[in-house]
């Protein structure tokens, strides 16, 4: 009994683990590059949809692994879908009514999310096979995951751009008498392209040894 | 009979949670729309507010007016009244949509109380190039619209920008957007100001 239960506190670790690095969706899978490209213009943007996404893929999670026994296989992505749309509306509902500037910076992607392959893709392969606390794990791992790489990205992206981190400016911006020339490339599609590429290859690095 | 029961057999679960999630979705709107609707309402005030400082209230003047845009299409517009503290028309202000560089871009324009001269405008939504469309919101390219009068604006390319009159010196580097801005304005705002004439809102004279 004791060596089971050791069992699947390794499990969880494990699982909990895999999500933020070594299974990372954005930097491992290369999922979900949609939002990753499009909202890392600055932190805030980036940090909401990342919890957003974590709220997501928590409820779906815990849904989907709860009817796994009655999905037929042929309705099941009916079904992820349906879910991840449910929890995706309560969630751009949400920013709306709490948050409408955010919600406006965001436009387009976070009803996007609905078609965030992360999501999809935890739902087809963990929460659809495994019990329900294996699932709500690999959701907060997976989400924390996304949610890290998101912000490296958008930290990087927002400093270089703007000399800012949060929008609190930490450079001494040349239109103000200091050093620091913004790159205004850096917010727009090819910043997020090349910053992404050179991440990419720098956890590759990492990882290789 | 038998094929009825083996579709129900295989589709009860998604019929079902199709129901428990649509009231779900339903409960969350009924509870949060309000605010949403509010959200939106402060926004536009707030603008509104910004560009016309006097006002104490604004109400619709007349809803849904008719603009033909430059393709011949007609679209719809709230014109709003800007009352003083005594309830004095001091000024009218309406939302204006046109063609960015990217992206619609949505204006609220504010007009003074003889619809004479331009408050100023601001941007209500927008997706224009960061570091260059995008500059359509800051001062230097804002206040060449403060006291502009009523008229056909025209963009150049160099000229004095603190200089008010009817010439708005473009952004340089947002040629496009300096471009959709002025265009916006011409559409709406000679437009608005006919059709107010004809129904004898305006005062003659001014």
């Amino acid at each position: 009994m004791a060596k089971e239960a050791q069992i699947s506190t390794g499990l969880f670790k494990e699982t909990f683990i895999a999500g933020l690095w070594r299974e990372n969706p954005v930097f491992r899978l290369l999922l979900g590059m949609c939002p990753t490209l499009a909202v890392t213009a600055a932190l805030k943007p980036a940090l909401t949809m990342g919890l957003s996404v974590i709220f997501v893929l928590f409820c779906s999670n815990i849904v989907v692994s709860l009817m796994r026994n009655l999905l037929k296989p042929h309705l099941r992505i009916l079904m992820f879908t349906l879910t991840i749309a449910t929890f995706v509306t309560i969630a751009d509902l949400f920013l709306k009514a709490f948050q409408p500037r955010m919600s406006e910076t965001l436009g387009p992607y976070v009803p996007l999310i609905i078609v965030n392959c992360i999501i999809i893709c935890r739902a087809e392969a963990c929460a659809s096979k495994n019990p329900l606390f294996v699932s709500i794990i690999d959701a907060l791992g997976m989400g924390i995951g996304f949610t890290a790489a998101m912000c490296v990205l958008a930290g990087i992206r927002e400093i270089l751009s703007t000399g800012a981190v949060f929008e609190i400016p930490v450079l001494s911006l040349s239109e103000n008498g200091g050093w620091f020339v913004p790159w205004a490339a850096m917010s727009m599609p090819v910043g997020a392209f090349i910053t992404l590429g050179l991440l990419l290859a720098l956890v590759n690095v990492i990882t290789k040894k | 009979m038998l094929k009825i029961k083996h579709f129900i057999e295989q589709s009860w679960l998604l019929i079902v949670s199709s129901f428990i999630f649509g009231l779900l979705i339903a409960v969350t709107n009924a509870a949060w729309s309000p605010r949403i609707i509010q959200n939106e309402k402060d926004k536009l005030n707030n603008l509104m507010t910004g560009l016309i400082s006097d006002a104490n209230n604004f109400e619709i003047a007349i809803e849904a007016l008719e603009i033909v845009g430059s393709k011949g299409k007609v679209v719809r517009t709230d014109l709003y009244k800007a009352l003083d503290v005594n309830g004095k028309n001091i000024g009218f202000a309406f939302i204006a949509v046109g063609a960015g560089f990217a992206d619609k871009i949505k204006l609220v324009i504010a007009v003074d109380g003889a619809f004479g001269k331009v408050a100023g405008f601001a941007v209500l939504a927008s997706n224009e190039t960061p570091g260059f469309g995008s500059k359509i919101k800051e001062d230097y390219y804002l206040s060449q619209f403060k006291g502009v009068p009523v008229g056909k604006i025209v963009l150049v390319k160099t000229g004095d920008a603190e200089k008010i009159d009817s010439e708005i010196v473009a952004i340089s580097g947002a040629t496009v957007s300096s471009e959709a801005v002025v265009k916006i304005f011409n559409t709406y705002i000679n437009n608005i100001k006919e059709q107010l004439q004809k129904k004898g809102l305006l005062n003659k004279g001014k």
